[in-house]
């Protein structure tokens, strides 16, 4: 029976190896270098750069931050639609109250993933996409400062995919022994340390794997931004997209490590035996102030960057530059030093003692004014502005509007008393999904479109990103809006059924309301249905673009250095070949600037156009 | 001194008001929970009360003047390149200029 398994073992390898070696050889994989070829073990392969072998192996050994870049979107792509799906199949079961489509169990184990695939495999990742095609860009970095740190940073990410999903694919196979985790995303003790299931330590260690993950790409940001700038980049023009990610970057230096640690003495409870998180021990709370206290900075880390982006991204369709650019610096700095002054707020209805509660409340109430400076800065950007509403204007405007809702929502929930009504009720899930859909969301769709032409070399279909935009703003509205009311309502959060008596809520108003919430996400989901069909064939059958200033940026003289360098791509590719007119080109570029800046139109004059912007 | 006022001058300051707003209720609370304390004075529980906002407070001030610093510098910096730059421009047009009416002299002549 061994001697079986490892036979069957030995041919599986055989196989998958082939099947790597065959997917190695086939060419055109839409490398986005011309000449690219097709490149396998021992074989002759036409190399679009000696740099840059073809293939698949191209994707499998790179260390370019463009490509890096592209393997963290697709990666967070899939784990959006994996995480969507969850949540889809989670609004469903809600449809009814005795629940329409799961056991509790499985109710359990997609809602524990839902969450930790949104947060860790989709809001984490695609942040490192835009920072890892974009950062380098932007401040005139040829790399990142880590090339290699950088590639191991995110081929950590799959394997802890992997892991956190584990327990889905065991389930069938293991006859139920190893299930999915059941633990919610926070993996509050004693609860989960007493599941006896070993797919929670599987899901322990895949988020391990992200955090260090994200500690090793935090590094590496910090020491871009700090040491690669170009000579033309300083602090006082570093652009505001690279200012939030050198935040986010302390935060996570600062933050993920802890959870790291936490986990591990969580994995020793669970299987050494020790006590850090048993009543006889550190007790249950410990788990709590550890988890907040990275769990707090970690929703900065999240929001922070998108942030940034739609600063970048609004005033270029508004006509003018950010309002009070340095308001906004400040502020993200701010935000950054008090995340790590108010993580008890999550535990107001502990018992801790009141005092302590004070406290925590007086920090979560400060950190709302930078959080507010920065929604005043995008407003009046806008007014009197001059605005287009393309795709990505409009998903910035959907921003600014989704996170006044959730921003003012978690102000409520920073006071003690409104807090100690509203706990663990669905106003809190409607709260935090204004914040993670409504604004995150918006802001990473904002910065999709924005810079399709980029990634891409062609333009979306415009008609279809409205399309998306729309459903998703009415979307996100009609689902969140009625989770908010179902915690008025005092529905608690988490639950798979709601078959209780009317002493705890009016279960008509609060059925209708669960019904409201699905038939919202069932807009949100065709939305993002038409998303990823416009992504993929505009990617694959979209327009080319083959001017470098697709949104026209210098008419308001807001082109940044990413646009620069996307003309620069332009026409160097229009010059492969060893054809000579390589003049006509940096002429092509001059009819594009001012006649009078004909001095500085190469890159002085683009440069500054770039810092001025900022 | 003269260095520190140069850093921060007026227009640096306005942009960090930003920040003094929450440091202004990071203030209010801190001495508002010395002066009206409902549940009683412990030394560990109220140290850490008074610590949690006195530390953020803090940090935030310290982020805050560095950073303005930083950014400060690097604008003096800029500034003082661009003003060369425009010197240096202006003296190159001034002799182009002279040596084109040197020119036009020796024509006339």
């Amino acid at each position: 029976m061994a001697a079986e398994q490892l036979l069957l073992t030995g041919l599986m390898g055989v196989l998958l190896v082939a099947v790597v070696a065959l997917l190695t050889r086939v060419e055109d994989w839409r490398s986005y270098t011309p000449l690219a070829g097709g490149g396998g073990y021992g074989g002759e392969a036409t190399h679009a750069h000696e740099e840059k072998p073809g293939g698949l192996v191209r994707w499998l050994t790179t260390v370019d931050h463009k490509d890096i870049g592209m393997l963290y979107g697709l990666y967070a792509i899939i784990a959006f639609a994996v995480g969507g799906l969850m949540a889809v199949g989670i609004r469903f079961q809600l449809i009814t109250p005795e629940g329409a489509l799961f056991g509790n169990q499985f109710y359990n184990a997609i809602l524990t993933s839902h969450g930790i695939t949104m947060l860790f495999l989709f809001g984490t990742p695609i942040i490192a996409a835009f920072a890892n095609y974009f950062v380098p860009l932007l401040i005139g970095a040829d790399d990142m400062a880590f090339p290699r740190i950088n590639a191991i940073a995110f081929w950590l990410l799959p394997f802890g995919a992997i892991l956190i999903w584990g327990g889905f694919f065991l389930e069938p196979v293991t006859g139920g022994t190893i299930q999915a985790a059941q633990t919610s995303w926070t993996m509050y003790t004693p609860l989960s340390v007493e599941q006896v299931n070993p797919g929670v330590d599987l899901m322990l260690l895949g988020l391990h794997l992200t955090g260090v993950s994200a500690t090793m790409g935090a590094i590496n940001f910090i020491a871009t931004i700090f040491t690669e700038r170009g000579d033309d980049v300083n602090w006082a023009n570093l652009d505001i997209f690279s200012w939030t990610i050198l935040t986010q970057s302390g935060l996570i230096l600062f933050s993920f490590p802890l959870l790291g640690s936490a986990l591990v003495m969580l994995l020793m409870d669970r299987n050494l035996g020790t006590t850090f998180f048993a009543a006889e021990g550190g007790g249950a709370m410990l788990w709590q102030h550890l988890f907040w206290f990275f769990g707090h900075p970690e929703v900065y880390i999240l929001v922070l960057p998108p942030m940034g982006l739609v600063s970048l991204i609004l005033p270029k369709f508004s006509g003018r530059k950010l309002f009070g650019f340095k308001f906004v610096v400040y502020s993200t700095l701010a935000i950054g030093v008090l995340s790590f002054g108010v993580w008890a707020h999550h535990m107001f209805s502990t018992g801790m003692d009141p005092r302590l509660q004070a406290s925590f409340m007086a920090v979560s109430l400060a950190i709302a004014v930078p959080s507010a400076v920065k929604t005043f800065n995008w407003i009046t950007t806008m007014w009197n502005g001059s605005l287009r509403l393309t795709t990505p204007m409009l998903f910035c405007i959907g921003f600014v509007s989704n996170f006044i809702i959730g921003g003012i929502t978690g102000v409520f929930l920073a006071s003690v008393p409104v807090d100690l009504v509203l706990h663990d009720t669905y106003y809190v899930v409607g709260h935090f999904h204004y914040i993670v859909m409504g604004a995150i969301g918006f802001a990473v769709f904002a910065g999709l479109y924005y810079w399709f032409p980029i990634f891409t070399g062609r333009m979306y279909q415009k008609r279809l990103g409205k399309w998306h935009f729309w459903l998703s703003m009415i979307g996100t509205n009609v689902t969140f809006f009625a989770l908010l009311l179902l915690g008025y309502l005092g529905m608690p959060r988490r639950y798979a059924t709601y078959e209780f008596g009317p002493g705890v809520a009016p279960l008509n108003l609060v059925e209708l309301s669960h019904q409201a919430a699905s038939v919202g996400a069932f807009i949100l989901l065709v939305g993002q249905l038409i998303f990823v069909y416009n992504l993929v064939v505009s990617w694959l059958e979209g327009p080319e673009v083959d001017e470098g200033d697709p949104w026209d940026l210098e008419e308001t003289g807001q082109k940044t250095k990413e646009f620069v360098w996307h003309e620069d791509k332009i026409s160097t590719a229009l010059t492969d070949g060893g054809d000579e007119e390589i003049a006509t080109d940096g002429g092509e570029k001059a009819t594009a600037t001012d006649d009078e800046d004909e001095d500085v139109m190469t890159d002085g004059g683009n440069a500054e156009s770039a810092a001025d912007s900022e | 001194m003269a260095e520190t006022e140069k850093v921060f001058d007026r227009e640096t300051l306005l942009d960090l008001t930003v920040n003094v707003i929450p440091l202004g209720i990071l203030t209010i609370f801190f001495a508002a929970y010395i002066v009206f304390n409902p549940f009683g004075f412990d030394s560990v529980i109220s140290g850490v009360q008074l610590a949690i906002i006195g530390t953020s407070a803090v940090l935030l001030a310290i982020l805050t003047y560095y950073s303005g610093a930083a950014v400060s510098r690097a604008e003096n910096r800029q500034e003082a390149l661009e003003e060369k730059e425009a010197a240096e421009l202006e003296a190159e047009d001034a002799a182009a200029e002279d040596a084109t009416e040197a020119d036009d002299d020796t024509a006339e002549a």
